[in-house]
């Protein structure tokens, strides 16, 4: 316990000192990474810790970035503003979606989940009016910390709002699944049968966690919005979905930190491969490939694994 | 009266199309029991094939016999090379592993075929159009109509009543069960596999003079698959008859009538059924 106070520690310090170590185009990287460790984290709320497999968690980074994108551009609103409403309209969106998502199960599931995102990027790319089609929302500014209140158009300044979010959700999670509710969540990917015969029904478990992950998602959304300056459709894409399932179990599923690291290597892979080639695809799917049929507890998996054996 | 007619033909020939991609997909289910993500990417290498083939040869006839086997023989490959050695875990690896099968297969397409779409001449015997009591209808659409319905009862057929048939029935219902009583499993998978690849790749064939080969266009199947094996429950032949002929319908008069909004009827469709029959119209409850 003490050991792994310590690495949160050396973690914390390492986020607060980084502005001042690393290269401005790598501060943009690292916010970047950041905020898609933010988005694979929610997912493992669902995916690792209740064993439901969403194929559609990209709708909801969208929703969260559409809302975002538009607030600041239109009504010039402080960012904690817009993070409030991309992470509310993801958390909304999502009670419908999780109420009848969860009418089924395991793969049946993942299917809805992937057909209602679906079905929500087609609105945002024929709603031309509101969210621009595929040209998206450009132009979204980085606006204060609070009315009248600092600027956060410093990559400085965005880095240490998105690092905040990011730990600050971390810690919320971490708490969630330690709770009376998160070992209920853990209990159901166990053996749902077994919870549903001790007299307790999964289905309003299942949806709670369903509609918080969607909201800590949208929440990320919310931060990529200013941080890129634009929300376009690609964002709610089925292929981002996918990515985040991969970035989870690249990590380690149920770890909520291997997640985070998952990400960050994902989208490192893909930025060094698409350095060399220009198909760097073919290698990201190769490297999906070897992943899942050797490392399948992921990084953080693999890592506790190795150091357990000792 | 001549255009409802029109629409009539147009949805049963998305639907013929629909069928070949999803048959194969609820079929791999059934039997072991994996989402093929990369399902789709098949049925685009179909469509490539066939435009290679009947650029060599000059005719589209045998694209429609040659390309298939070939499709079918590297899906069997993949599955005997990568999935066979996962299946004891979770779902979630099995979709991830065709995932990345998917990404590997749709950039090998892009770099051997490059970005440009591919365009397929339809054979002399399809081209033109024939005239339904006063409608001009084109011949193409009239054959992918046939095509279905002709695949849909082979399959069924070959299920029900062969011997073949009846060895996946009973893999699909408890694969212990019949490992016990001397079936190779192993085999039957890969087998059904290659076969539902090769169903794809026979709908990629003949899409292509339809709607040209483009990169892009497994994606767009795969959704469209996945709504139709939703609707009409995973590993059930019936179903994906009777999901397709729902999602052609859904399209075809959407496009029709409500052009901006046609996806969203399909998705609506879809939502009104599950809300009702969560595991599909013929799909067994879990």
């Amino acid at each position: 316990m003490s050991g792994s106070r310590a690495l949160a520690l050396a973690a914390l310090a390492a986020l607060a000192i980084v502005p001042w170590v690393l290269a401005r185009h790598q501060l943009s990287l690292l916010t970047d990474l950041m905020i898609a460790g933010l988005f694979a984290m929610s997912l493992d709320l669902i995916m690792g810790y209740t064993g439901m497999v969403s194929f559609g968690h990209a709708a909801y980074f969208g929703l969260g970035a559409y809302a975002s994108a538009l607030i600041l551009l239109h009504f010039a609103q402080p960012v904690p503003v817009a993070l409030l409403a991309g992470a509310a309209l993801a958390g909304a969106v999502a009670v419908p979606v999780g109420w009848l998502s969860t009418r089924a199960t395991g793969i049946y599931f993942a299917m809805l989940t992937l057909a209602f995102a679906q079905f929500l990027y087609t609105v945002a790319y024929k709603w031309r009016d509101l969210t621009g089609g595929s040209d998206g929302i450009a132009g979204v500014p980085k606006t204060q910390l609070f009315w009248g209140g600092p600027s956060l158009a410093s990559p400085n300044a965005f880095y240490f709002l998105v690092a905040v979010c990011l730990v600050l959700s971390l810690v919320l999670c971490r708490a969630l699944v330690r709770s009376p509710f998160g070992r209920a969540l853990q209990a159901i990917r166990e053996n749902e049968r077994r919870f549903t015969s001790l007299g307790r029904d999964a289905r309003p478990f299942k949806l709670v966690v369903f509609v918080i992950a969607a909201t800590f998602a949208g929440l990320a959304g919310a931060l990529f919005a200013p941080f890129r300056g634009f929300a376009s459709p690609e964002v709610m894409f089925w292929v981002f979905s996918g990515q985040g399932l991969m970035m989870v179990v690249m990590g380690g599923i149920g770890t909520l930190v291997g997640p985070i690291f998952g990400a960050m290597v994902f989208i490192l892979i893909q930025e060094v491969l698409s350095s060399y080639t220009e198909h760097w695809m073919i290698f990201t799917g190769l490297v999906f490939v070897l992943i899942v049929i050797f490392l399948p507890g992921g990084l953080v998996g693999t890592a506790r694994r190795i150091v357990a054996r000792g | 009266m001549g255009n409802v007619l029109e629409q009539l033909l147009n949805a049963l020939a998305l639907a013929g199309l629909l069928f070949l991609v999803s048959a194969g997909l609820s079929l791999v289910f059934g039997i072991l029991r994996v989402v093929n993500f990369a399902h789709g990417v098949f049925y685009m290498l179909g469509a490539y094939l066939g435009f290679t083939t009947v650029a060599l040869t000059g005719w589209f006839w045998p694209a429609l016999v040659v390309v298939p086997p070939v499709v079918g023989l590297l899906g069997a490959l993949l599955e005997s090379s990568t999935l066979r050695f996962i299946y004891r875990r979770q779902p979630i690896y099995q979709l991830l592993l065709t995932f990345g099968l998917a990404l590997i297969l749709e950039e090998s397409i892009r770099v051997l075929y490059g970005p440009t779409a591919k365009g397929v001449e339809p054979p002399a015997l399809l081209q033109g159009a024939v005239d339904l009591g006063g409608l001009l209808y084109p011949r193409y659409r009239l054959f992918l109509v046939v095509l279905g319905c002709t695949v849909g009862v082979a399959v069924w057929l070959f299920l029900r009543t062969t011997r073949a048939g009846l060895v996946i029935r009973a893999v699909a219902q408890n694969h212990e069960m019949a490992d016990c009583l001397g079936a190779d499993v192993a085999r039957v998978r890969t087998l059904v596999f290659g076969a539902a690849c090769a169903l794809a790749g026979l709908g990629g064939v003949a899409a292509a003079p339809m709607t040209t080969a483009y990169l892009g266009m497994g994606i767009g199947v795969i959704v469209d698959a996945f709504v139709v094996v939703v609707i009409g429950g995973l590993g059930s032949i019936g179903g994906s008859m009777a999901g397709s002929l729902i999602v052609g319908a859904a399209q075809t008069w959407g496009a029709f009538y409500l052009p901006e909004t046609a996806m969203v009827i399909m998705y609506a469709v879809m939502g009104a059924i599950l809300v009702f029959r969560p595991w599909g119209l013929l799909g067994e409850e879990e």
